[in-house]
């Protein structure tokens, strides 16, 4: 294994509805192209970019995810150790956006409770087919205490903004709760042995 | 001579215009430009004259040249002649040429025609042929005859059919068309028929002597479609019957469970069998392959849905699921097998039938089939329902595991960390036998959740509350061995806190195990990884490896996670069980006078009143420690322990008072101490003892001031750990050491 040159390392799952464009988002965002037709997603993929933020290096783990009921087994079992979640819709879809609660009563279900979660409403290329308007989506997101966003994975539309905004967003998070851990008592015992011992190696 | 010709063209135009015209020179005053142009055409004139006489010096041999032009004249007269004859021959030739080539022409036309009319003439025998033969044939049920007639008859051209029928026998060829045409349907209908006969009787030899029979008659995709249904059928109801023997079998319910993967195991085997056998016949009277394939996959619904109905259990005993569960990772990889076998045997098809042509389109489009047909999507669901069931086995496993941890003296092990991760281990491995790499990260997942949250809660829980002193004594009054018992009455009082230390050491003991557990875990799955990569994940791309990669990383934050834990456990082992006996220890220390002189310092020197019995009980405690533990650990405490013993030896010389003697008996015992940690520790301990043995320097001293020798500027190589209000303090326990002096001190 190479020598870890970041400062940060996130986990990003995407979910939503199959063909609402979460690998063409991702793929938008790792590779810079918008693949054509590539069939569905089968179970998880997995890209990695790291990108820099503020002199630091962020590593982003991003996981793309299957819409299909039979992968939901697969994919459930990475919410856990996600510190983001993109739930992903499609603006031009009215059903995509009325599954979206069965989706957050997932997250409920098996993320942890410190996921930073964002409703990305994608295809706003498709101006013309659209079925969901922006202020109903924000209003959606904000009752959710989610971020929003829309997008077009297709016109590459807010799509670089997505994934920075939420590294931000996630170091933010990650300076906070150090800082948080910092202010916490050390652990039990005698104080100072604790510290000295915690550089000795015990593998 | 061109050459002088051409010049002297140009001389003849240039020559009425001098290069000097009239008007300049009548235009020139001074005597000077005169004399110039004089000058000028002065040389003009001479070239001129060379000119001529060049010009001259060539009539001589123009002369001799007409003079040979004449004599060539009557010649040219008789050339001419000849060529006005020769000219007439050619057109005569050329005339008669174009009337033979036109009666070719019109032989030609003629050809033709005597060729059509003879081509007509063995269709219409044909015709009649085929007619007579194809009745003759269905009459004689020579299907094969019959089917080759109508295939003649197909093959024939329809245009000249038609001409035929305008002709003068038309009423007959009318006959023996609608004669054919009737006997076309009829074979059509017979063979149909004979093929689903064949098929419901599984007559495999007469399926086939129809099958071959659909290509002859235009029906390439009918016959296809027919022979997938029958494959199909005899597949399913094979499949069929297997199952009713897995299920209606008097063999237990475990027994039929575990049939299912045996049944589909054979299903496979069988399928892949058929494509070998039958792919020959396919290949040679058939073009697509892929709709038999799709046709295969008809009969997976068949096992699949009656082994559906077996899985969505109700909560039940995590046992009974073992079966299924191990069946259901078998069949994805035979599965996984079976679509291996068709893709190698397409990628082959390919290379056979036109190397140049296979794109990587069709190789896309071959993965996009298989990863998407109707086996595929099965599989998927069925591994879809497999892992939140393998999750269930896995948590009520563990959870049954905690629930039931005993841990016996002798052992110093708790039964619960090898049985969880002998479970752990089981579901992970019963994953990686699916070959699917998206159930395997899904339970590494699932495993490391429980890991990381519910079961490090457990063993923290535990921690928190240190053992149950009901259950320890239990279990102690239960070992009513010998050496127990005499044990406990060598050491009397002991008994409780004996029991608590050899379960702390327990705790100790399988944490560490855990630790090792943890990477163990990892190093199994790389091993297993590493010899299944190259077979089972072949076609997955490097993003596979990638995927279970970064699901185990997880696995391997989760184990350094527990080593925190270990530590805060060894931290706690300190605290509960070596610092309740080591502290008394030390404190005898008090009750030993140091505020001695000479005779009492030869008595201690012949009678050691203290270090010794501490070294002899530290040895003891140790060494029961080092055989309880493993290496590491042991490492981890015998360091806590000596950093004990220096705070407690702190605290307790803080309360003595020393005379001069006194002190040196302090600094005998110190090093004698210190000396025999250094042999049971690999830490240098001589840091931890650092501000004691400074402490020891300072009650040797001769006299207050003399510790100037060895503070500030004079400190040499010595770091003092003291500060100056703790070395006043430290003087002060010297009773013949004077306060005021103390006081007056500079540091
Ligand atoms: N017009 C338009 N089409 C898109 C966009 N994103 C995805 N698509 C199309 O939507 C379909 C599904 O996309 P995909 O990324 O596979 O969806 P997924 O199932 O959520 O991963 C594909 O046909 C894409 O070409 C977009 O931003 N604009
Ligand atoms: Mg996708």
């Amino acid at each position: 294994m190479s020598m870890e040159d970041y400062d940060y390392l996130f986990k990003i799952v995407l979910i939503g509805n199959a063909g609402v464009g979460k690998t063409c988002l991702v793929r938008r965002f790792t590779q810079g192209l918008f693949p054509p037709g590539q069939g569905a997603t089968i179970g998880v993929d997995f890209m990695i970019k790291t990108v820099e933020i503020k002199g630091e290096k962020v590593k982003l783990q991003i996981w793309d995810t299957a819409g299909q009921e039979r992968f939901r087994s697969i994919t459930q079992s990475y919410y856990r150790s996600a510190n983001a979640l993109i739930l992903t819709y499609d603006i031009t879809c009215e059903d995509s956006f009325r599954c979206l609660p069965e989706w957050l009563r997932e997250i409920e279900q098996y993320a942890n409770n410190q996921v930073v979660t964002i409703l990305v409403g994608n295809k706003i290329d498709l101006a013309e087919k659209r079925e969901v308007l922006r202020q109903r989506a924000e209003d959606f997101a904000e009752a959710q205490s989610m971020l929003y966003l829309e997008t077009s994975a297709k016109e590459s539309d807010n799509v670089e903004k997505l994934f920075l905004d939420l590294a931000c967003e996630l170091i933010r998070e990650a300076k906070q709760n150090k800082l948080d851990n910092n202010d916490t008592a050390p652990m039990p015992g005698e104080g100072k042995t604790i510290s000295y011992l915690s550089c000795c190696s015990l593998n | 001579m061109a050459d002088s010709g051409q010049s002297s063209v140009k001389r003849c135009e240039s020559g009425s215009v001098s290069s000097v015209n009239m008007e300049t020179i009548s235009a020139l005053t001074e005597l000077e430009d005169l004399e110039r142009v004089y000058q000028q055409l002065c040389a003009e004139e001479k070239e001129v004259e060379a000119e001529l006489d060049r010009l001259v010096g060539q009539e001589g041999s123009i002369h001799t040249k007409m003079l040979a032009l004449q004599r060539m004249g009557p010649d040219l007269q008789l050339v001419g002649g000849d060529a006005s004859q020769l000219s007439g021959m050619i057109t005569f030739t050329c005339s008669l040429a174009e009337n033979v080539s036109r009666k070719v022409r019109q032989l030609d036309v003629a050809k033709t025609r005597l060729y059509n009319v003879i081509q007509r003439a063995d269709d219409i025998l044909d015709l009649k042929f085929c007619t007579d033969g194809v009745q003759t044939a269905l009459r004689n049920e020579d299907y094969e005859q019959a089917a080759v007639h109508i295939h003649r008859y197909l093959s024939l051209d329809q245009s000249v059919i038609e001409l035929s029928r305008q002709g003068e026998e038309s009423s007959a060829v009318d006959a023996s068309l609608v004669l054919l045409q009737e006997a076309e349907q009829k074979l059509k209908v017979i063979v149909a028929e004979k093929l689903d006969e064949a098929v419901a009787a599984v007559n495999l030899a007469q399926v086939e002597r129809f099958f071959k029979i659909f290509p002859l008659l235009g029906l390439h995709q009918q016959g296809l479609a027919r022979f997938g249904q029958y494959l199909c059928s005899q597949l399913g109801s094979k499949a069929e019957e297997n199952l009713l023997l897995a299920t209606g079998g008097d063999l237990g319910e475990k027994r039929a469970l575990l049939v299912f993967a045996d049944t589909l195991t054979l299903l496979l085997e069988g399928i892949a069998r058929v494509v070998e056998t039958h792919q020959p016949i396919v290949e040679t009277y058939y073009v697509d392959k892929f709709i038999q394939q799709r046709g295969y996959h008809n009969k997976f619904q068949i096992v699949q849905s009656s082994m559906m109905k077996s899985m969505p259990g109700e909560r039940i005993e995590p046992r009974e699921l073992d079966p299924v569960l191990t069946e259901v990772t078998l069949m994805n990889a035979r599965a996984e097998l079976y679509l291996r076998f068709l893709r190698r045997r397409i990628m082959a098809d390919f290379e056979v039938g036109d190397a140049h042509s296979i794109t990587q389109e069709h190789q896309q489009n071959v993965e996009k089939l298989l990863k998407h047909c109707l086996l595929s999507r099965m599989m998927q669901e069925l591994i879809g329902y497999y892992i939140p069931m393998e999750e269930y086995y896995m948590r009520e496993s563990v959870n049954k595991a905690v629930a039931m941890d005993t841990y016996e003296k002798g052992q110093l092990t708790s039964s619960m960390v090898d049985d969880c991760f002998y479970i752990v281990k089981k579901c992970i491995s019963r994953a990686l036998s699916s070959s699917s790499i998206d159930c395997l990260c899904a339970m590494i997942n699932h495993a490391n959740s429980l890991l990381e949250s519910d079961f490090r809660e457990v063993l923290y829980n535990k921690l928190r509350q240190g053992f149950p002193a009901t259950t320890l004594q239990d279990i102690q009054r239960g070992v009513s061995s010998a050496v127990s018992l005499m044990q406990s009455s060598l050491q009397q009082g002991k008994f409780n806190t004996l029991g608590i230390e050899s379960a702390e050491n327990a705790k100790a003991a399988f944490l560490v195990r855990y630790t090792d557990s943890c990477t163990f875990t990892r190093s199994h799955i790389h091993t297993l990884l590493l010899s299944s990569r190259c077979n089972m994940f072949q076609g997955g791309g490097s993003g596979d490896q990638a995927k279970i990669e970064s699901c185990l990383s997880d696995l391997v934050n989760t184990s350094s996670k527990f080593k925190d834990l270990l530590q805060e456990g060894l931290t706690e082992l300190n605290t509960t069980a070596i610092k309740p006996q080591v502290k008394p220890w030390i404190s005898s220390f008090l009750s030993i006078s140091h505020n001695i002189e000479e005779e009492e310092f030869n008595d201690y020197e012949a009678n050691d009143p203290w270090v010794q019995q501490l070294i002899v009980n530290l040895e003891q405690l140790m060494a029961e420690f080092k055989t309880a533990l493993s290496p590491v650990i042991y490492d981890t405490l015998t360091s806590l322990m000596t950093s004990l013993i220096s705070i407690e030896m702190e605290k307790t010389v803080f309360k003595c008072s020393f005379s001069r003697l006194g002190g040196l008996q302090f600094d005998k015992e110190l090093r004698s101490l210190v000396a025999y940690l250094s042999t049971v520790t690999t830490w240098t301990i001589r840091d931890k003892f650092a501000r004691l043995t400074q402490m020891a320097t300072i009650l040797n001293l001769e006299r207050v001031t003399e510790i100037l020798d060895y503070w500030g500027p004079n400190s040499g190589p010595l770091t003092w750990r003291l500060t100056p209000a703790e070395v006043r303090q430290v003087l002060a326990l010297r009773i013949d050491f004077r306060s005021e002096d103390i006081k007056r001190l500079r540091l």
